[in-house]
């Protein structure tokens, strides 16, 4: 539906984007990401002609924007900006219905317009459509700047990180309204924004910007799991740390667990860990490779009987591979009532320890943000 | 009636001309000199009494929007004709600017500086000298600056009423459509009042207090 | 003696004569040089310093110019209004908020329809200061323009002066200090009555 064509913007020397490709297609919901100055605002005001290109091409619909007059344009594409800039002295329903007005539509048939879209946003026109900007909450504030937006019923809307200036309630219940809207109106929309969680929660596509270049394109799901380059690893690392759902072992595990020899003998063994202040260790080969783990119990049990380690090592451990999700994980620590859980490679190499220590660190990190980093 | 070049009239007036300009300036600036002795603590006792202030900054408001000539005609049938009259008018037209800027720089000082004053065991009166009026200043000087230039202009009026000045200068002119005596009131006048408010500008911006100064004053 | 009424309207006519005219040329003025801020620093300097010459001295002036009667006091009133008028038009459309103009513009809003449907009914009541403002001051202006042979209510004060006749004085002063007054407060109601409920509870929450 929208198509960049090798698309460039320099402003006096600085280059803002640069031999920008991109197809956003009917009803697909695009997010553009990165840290500011990235170029992604400008690449969103150049498809209303707000900004125009210095060199290459954009096509809504197969016909190139220039050849279309900005006002016409604009007046055909949905807009919403992070200040809202709601107009003071017109009414909730003269907001809403700015462009219906700009587009002469009739009074009556503006007025229904505007009823069905509070209406539609889950505010009662009786109450809120003679009411002033000024009246509303932020939150409100901007359900209406998406409403305004909607107005003409425009097949692609702009969204120029539109959910950036509310409190955290605000955004999530906007950021659901808007998602199941677009699903419902089969609207195409191209939104900015800074925030990987909000890019994650509501994009079908990720763009992820950096210097006035895509860095990568993506669904959520491959960017979570296929980072392009370490830049936007970090960048979906941020948000993925701050959701259990996406953590994995190797990231809550503790990373260098108590390990011995099979050679080792009982007393040695016994004075490392109450040197190391462990209940329990593993024993692992000259190669790394995991096989076994005695407890402070069965040391305990067993010095009669055994002279090495080797010997009385439980064989039998649960292990986990270092990509398993961390939430199954600690699931089947739960379930399974272990005190621990090796995590090994792929060939069984020793990787480190989920203890329920990690799991209690983990869940800390979730809740209160990972203050360690 | 010969018309003469300027440069022979500056010549032949010159004498005329510096006594106006003297006799304007003790006009405006005396009246100015006045109104801040009226005002400034008329305001600084307003702060704290919102009702009367209200009437009062009403009250000048009203006097200031009263045509000049119109407040002329009513003190001449006073106090007759002279400076007196015109100074009394003056300075009645000074006091709204310097009144205003005086109260609304005063409440308007931020109260954590004022808190703090008080939390280092500031009077009331220490509270207002090493505290309020200094912030405030910048403010009060900007309305004796609008004030002067002002009263500058307007007392060029007080020739109506045979108080002298650069306004005599230029009625003669009107009387005779004599160019000369015209400009020769008019540039000084332009000129002062330029003048005046250029300077004023000047000791607002060396008078407002840049943040350390506040912050170490407090310790004292 | 004089027929107050008569001068009162005539002096009413002037001032309203010379405000009408710098409100139909200092809007636009102002609204013009909100596209270049070198060209408003010139035009808003230009307009101050006229302030400071005072208003005999142009009457003076102009009557030099352009003889006796009421052309050069509407001159002058036209003069001495276009400054508030010019700075408060500038300041008033300056002063909106620019995710506004962003969201017309975004929204497809002309040029003309950005002035009409959003600029101007912002500014409106800023705007209407500044004429409030320029009527008070061209009122009194009006007064002294019996100097250069313009009519209103000058006259009566003027003559009631050399022959010392409080009477007559008073006859002319007090219909135009009434005159002012009253403007003055009519025009507050009228700025207060302009100003569009949405956009008082902003103000009333940023007091």
């Amino acid at each position: 539906m929208v198509i960049f064509k090798a698309v460039s913007k320099h402003y006096n020397g600085h280059i803002a984007v640069k031999n920008l490709n991109l197809n956003v297609k009917e009803g697909e919901f695009v997010t553009l990401i990165g840290p500011s100055g990235c170029g992604k605002t400008t690449t969103l005001k150049m498809v209303n002609r707000l900004v125009e290109p210095t060199e290459g091409d954009i096509l809504i619909n197969g016909r190139n924007i220039r050849d279309t007059d900005p006002v016409a344009l604009r007046r055909q594409i949905g807009y919403v900006i992070q200040q809202i800039g709601l107009f003071p002295h017109m009414t909730v329903e003269e907001n809403i219905t700015v462009v219906p007005t700009l587009l002469e539509w009739p009074a009556t048939k503006r007025r229904a317009r505007g009823h069905e879209l509070l209406d539609m946003a889950g505010m009662d026109p009786v109450i809120y459509a003679n009411r002033y900007p000024s009246e509303l909450s932020g939150g409100q504030q901007q359900r209406i700047g998406v409403l305004r937006a909607l107005a003409a019923d425009p097949p692609l809307i702009l969204m120029d990180e539109p959910f950036g200036a509310l409190d955290p309630i605000s955004r999530e219940v906007l950021q659901d309204e808007l998602k199941s809207l677009q699903k419902r109106l089969h609207k195409t929309i191209i939104f900015v924004t800074h925030d990987m969680d909000e890019a994650l929660k509501l994009a079908d596509r990720v763009v992820v910007m950096r210097e006035g270049e895509v860095i990568q394109e993506a669904t959520p799901e491959e960017l979570l799991r296929k980072p392009a380059d370490d830049f936007v690893a970090s960048f979906v690392g941020k948000s993925r740390r701050n959701d259990s759902k996406l953590l994995i072992v190797e990231q809550v595990m503790q990373p260098n667990p108590v390990t011995v020899l099979p050679s080792v003998g009982l007393a040695q063994c016994l004075t490392l860990m109450k040197r190391k202040r462990v209940d329990t260790v593993l024993v692992v080969d000259e190669e790394g490779v995991l096989i076994g783990g005695v407890s402070i119990e069965t040391l305990d049990r067993e010095h009669q009987r055994a002279y090495r380690i080797g010997e009385i090592a439980d064989h039998n451990l649960v292990t986990v591979l270092n990509s398993t999700p961390a939430k199954d994980a600690f699931d089947l620590m739960v379930g399974d009532q272990l005190k621990y859980l090796p995590v090994v490679d792929e060939h069984r190499h020793l990787r480190g320890l989920v203890t329920r220590t990690s799991m209690v660190n983990a869940m800390a990190s979730v809740v209160w943000g990972d203050e360690n980093d | 009636m010969k018309m003469i070049s300027f440069s022979q009239f500056l010549f032949m007036n010159s004498t005329a001309i510096i006594t106006a300009t003297v006799q304007h300036l003790y006009l405006a600036l005396g009246s100015e000199l006045i109104g801040c002795l009226i005002a400034i603590p008329l305001g600084i006792w307003l702060t704290s009494r919102k009702k009367l202030a209200d009437y009062f900054l009403a009250v000048t408001g009203t006097i200031q929007t009263i045509p000049s000539l119109a407040l002329l005609g009513f003190v001449l049938p006073l106090f007759g004709i002279g400076p007196l009259p015109a100074m009394i008018v003056l300075v009645l037209y000074s006091l709204l600017p310097i009144l205003r800027n005086t109260y609304t720089g005063i409440t308007g000082v931020n109260p954590s500086y004022i808190e703090a004053g008080t939390g280092a065991g500031m009077n009331s009166r220490q509270l207002l000298w090493m505290v309020k009026l200094p912030l405030a200043l910048p403010i009060i000087m900007a309305g004796i600056r609008i004030s002067t230039v002002y009263l500058i202009s307007w007392a060029t009026l007080a020739a109506f009423i045979g108080a002298g000045g650069l306004g005599d200068l230029i009625i003669t002119g009107i009387q005779t459509a004599d160019a000369n005596f015209i400009i020769a009131g008019t540039i000084p006048t332009a000129f002062l009042a330029i003048g005046a408010g250029w300077m004023l500008g000047k000791v607002e911006m060396v008078l407002t207090p840049r943040e350390g100064l506040i912050v170490s004053d407090e310790g004292r | 003696m004089y027929n107050i009424w008569i001068l009162t309207v005539q002096h009413l006519g002037l001032t309203l004569a010379g405000v009408g005219l710098a409100i139909l040329i200092g809007v636009p003025i102002g609204y013009l040089i909100t596209g270049n801020r070198w060209v408003a620093q010139l035009v808003m300097g230009f307009t101050d310093m006229m302030q400071t010459i005072p208003a005999l001295a142009l009457l003076a002036l102009l009557m030099l110019w352009m003889g006796l009667g009421d052309t050069p006091l509407v001159v002058a009133l036209l003069m001495y209004s276009l400054l508030p008028i010019v700075r408060n038009s500038y300041v008033g459309i300056m002063g909106i908020d620019g995710a506004l103009i962003e969201a017309a513009k975004g929204m497809g809003m002309t040029r003309w329809q950005l002035l009409r449907m959003v600029q101007l009914p912002i500014a409106l009541p800023v705007i209407m200061s500044g004429v409030r403002v320029a009527t008070v001051t061209a009122i009194g202006i009006a007064a002294i323009g019996v100097l250069i042979g313009a009519g209103g209510l000058g006259a009566p004060i003027w003559r009631g002066m050399q022959q010392m006749n409080t009477a007559m004085i008073l006859s002319g002063a007090v219909p135009a200090a009434l005159l002012a007054v009253a403007s003055d407060a009519g025009l507050s109601k009228l700025e207060q009555a302009i100003t569009p409920r949405g956009f008082r509870n902003i103000a009333s929450q940023n007091t």
